[in-house]
């Protein structure tokens, strides 16, 4: 709900700090070569100052538009639409590796990145950030409610405590195929990246199943503010999104179901047709900043790339000690990263709209 | 005249631009597929055969038809003695009634839609209301109730503008004759008045009925994410799977079946002005 009025916001450009003060900075000293740097972000994915502060300290003007899914952002590049700074997910960055559509990062530009926590999902796609530096990381797990759900039940029977018909009708699942399938995929045992069409059918069977016996009701971001008044016993809902919710309702738990589950990084890159990659650079060093990633993660709930603030965040006394859902586990073999596959998603689409249409 | 006529040649190329070519196009796509790399099209009909071969598709066409039917039978139900009442109104308060009923037109579709999702929310206004009467929330947005509702409201005064039109149209001394002849009140409205104004209606039920049949938006914000109609089934095609040519398929049996029911839509109106005389 919020993100689709983001988005509806997001056409219209959103012009912040016009008019600084200090805009006397970079571009004058011949440091930049504008003194406006174009980003393209997530809807509601900003720590409250982050632009703000920014503008102020390098006297520049920062443009920001916001997308509602990979997809949307990718159609934008490939209408020839420039940007310094976008930051999208692991699947999306492989494709536009492929696609060329990336520059390399001069690392001696972002010195911050030795502040990046080890282990990170994205090493998958991007090992040595080579092109990419994480802006955000999570998972997709289960926010449950601890007086109506045992623990023991749903750390026993994972995802497939969705099709336990003693929740009928107090479902909420997340209204996106990869999401859906995900689950499906690892309720079965299977890897979520599957081509396997025999899996694939059966998982569109699962799904078919829980949306014919379970009576779920499909949502996107109204899930956060649904699941804060308690609406539901489970839910399935992105990491930051859960963090939220507990942060609010004490009676929420958030589990990373046993069978495994999404594990994923928004990174930021730089686009090929840059126009102004010196800022750009200067922009991803400053996110990397213990004070920036702070408020990103304070405001929006999602875990830190910053090693400092994730120890800040969970250690007692904390943001969000003893919040299960901030931090995703790491190192979890059964836990996956998406690959691209541009084929097998639309498929997917096909399969979820069938799904969700059945009665 | 001549060069009168000629003055249509813009409208005639912009006609053909706007509209014909991108029927054609979706034809094209509805009959084709994807190829591989040395033919980018080939003739099938597989995309109509996978619609009709699958029952999910035929429930959901068939939710979406009783849906629209719903919605028109109430627009004319509701607005026939709105149009009515307007028709037989003071010139001045008529004006002004004309202009309410076309106002919320003057707001974008989709933000009245989304006020209706304020409204029926369950901590929204009407339940607000309700609980200080200590009346537990009812559930409304995201029922049928919901989607028929949003309809009815962004559909109705199209019919209202039709029926009204055909009532203003009317020749009153048929009604002073009638009158003269003994029938009563209620025998001069069935016998005169109705009769002369179902073009109104006709024209109202195709005005109502093709947009409610093919709306993505109203279901999917006032239904919710597992209200899916034949409109939500097309959006998809063409928004997140990237199937154009089952989408336009779909396009196209829509459109076949709504020409249909406006070749009996059509056919209903000769045949009834035919028995009153053809009253013109």
């Amino acid at each position: 709900m919020k993100k689709l009025i983001a988005v509806l916001l997001g056409t219209v450009l959103m012009v912040s700090g016009c008019g600084s003060p200090k805009a006397t900075g970079g571009a004058k000293e011949g440091k930049y070569s504008s003194d406006t740097l174009k980003l393209y972000n997530w809807g509601e994915y900003m720590g409250e100052n982050l632009i703000s502060d920014f503008e102020d300290q390098f006297g520049v003007k920062v443009i920001v538009e916001y997308f509602d899914s990979n997809e949307m952002m990718y159609t934008k590049l490939q209408a020839g639409d420039a940007y310094d700074v976008i930051v999208p997910s692991d699947y999306m960055i492989e494709r536009l590796i492929k696609d060329n559509a990336l520059m390399k990062l001069d690392k001696s530009k972002i010195p911050n990145i030795s502040n990046l926590a080890e282990g990170l999902p994205s090493t998958d796609v991007d090992p040595e950030n080579d092109y990419t530096v994480p802006y955000f990381w999570g998972s997709v797990g289960i926010v449950y409610n601890k007086n109506t759900v045992p623990k023991e039940l749903i750390e026993e029977e994972g995802f497939n405590i969705l099709k336990n018909t003693d929740y009928k009708g107090k479902i909420y699942m997340y209204d996106s195929e990869r999401d859906s399938f995900m689950v499906a995929l690892k309720a079965l045992g299977y890897s979520m990246n599957t081509e396997d069409e025999g899996e694939i059918e059966e998982a569109y069977q699962w799904l078919k199943e829980l949306n014919d016996t379970m009576q779920p009701t499909y949502v996107t971001d109204e899930v956060i503010d649904n699941m804060m008044n308690g609406d539901k016993d489970l839910a399935v809902v992105y990491s930051g999104d859960a963090t939220v919710v507990l942060d609010e309702n004490p009676d929420m738990a958030f589990i990373m179901p046993k069978e495994g589950t999404n594990v994923w990084s928004d990174s930021m890159v730089i686009p090929a047709n840059s126009e102004n990659p010196e800022l750009a650079h200067e922009f991803i060093n400053y996110v990397l900043t213990y004070d920036a990633s702070y408020g990103n993660s304070e405001t929006v709930g999602y875990a830190s790339s910053n090693q400092e603030v994730l120890d800040e965040m969970t250690a007692q006394g904390g943001l969000y000690y003893e919040n299960e859902a901030y931090l995703p586990r790491t190192g979890y073999e059964k836990d996956e990263v998406f690959k691209d596959n541009a084929v097998l998603k639309q498929k997917l689409a096909e399969l979820w709209i069938k799904v969700k249409a059945s009665k | 005249m001549k060069q009168f006529r000629n003055m249509a040649y813009p409208y005639v190329v912009w006609i053909a631009i706007m509209i014909v070519l991108p029927m054609l196009l979706i034809v094209m796509y509805a009959f084709t597929k994807k190829g591989n790399d040395v033919t980018t099209f080939r003739f099938t009909l597989e995309n109509f055969t996978y619609f009709f071969s699958d029952p999910i598709f035929i429930d959901v066409l068939e939710r979406s038809l009783v849906i629209a039917v719903l919605t028109t039978v109430i627009c004319i139900l509701l607005g026939y003695p709105v149009a009515y009442i307007i028709a037989n109104a003071n010139p001045k308060a008529k004006t002004m009634l004309v202009l309410l009923i076309t106002l919320p037109m003057w707001i974008n579709m989709l933000v009245r839609t989304y006020a209706w999702m304020g409204i029926l929310q369950d901590d929204g206004v009407i339940n607000g209301i309700l609980g200080y009467f200590g009346i537990a929330p009812i559930k409304m947005l995201h029922t049928s109730f919901a989607v028929v509702l949003g309809m009815v409201y962004n559909f109705i005064p199209f019919m209202i503008l039709q029926i009204y039109t055909s009532l203003t149209k009317m020749d009153k001394s048929l009604l002073d004759a009638a009158n003269d002849l003994g029938a009563n009140k209620l025998q001069r409205f069935l016998k005169v008045t109705l009769p002369l104004s179902l073009p109104g209606v006709i024209s109202g039920i195709t005005l109502v009925f093709l947009p409610a049949v093919s709306s993505f938006f109203i279901p999917k914000l006032l239904g919710g994410g597992q209200y899916v109609l034949i409109g939500n089934v097309i959006e998809s095609q063409f928004l997140t799977s990237g199937n154009w040519n089952f989408g336009s398929a779909i396009s196209l049996i829509m459109a076949i079946i709504i020409m249909l029911s406006m070749y009996i839509a059509k056919r209903v109106d000769k045949d009834t002005s035919a028995k009153t005389g053809g009253a013109k």
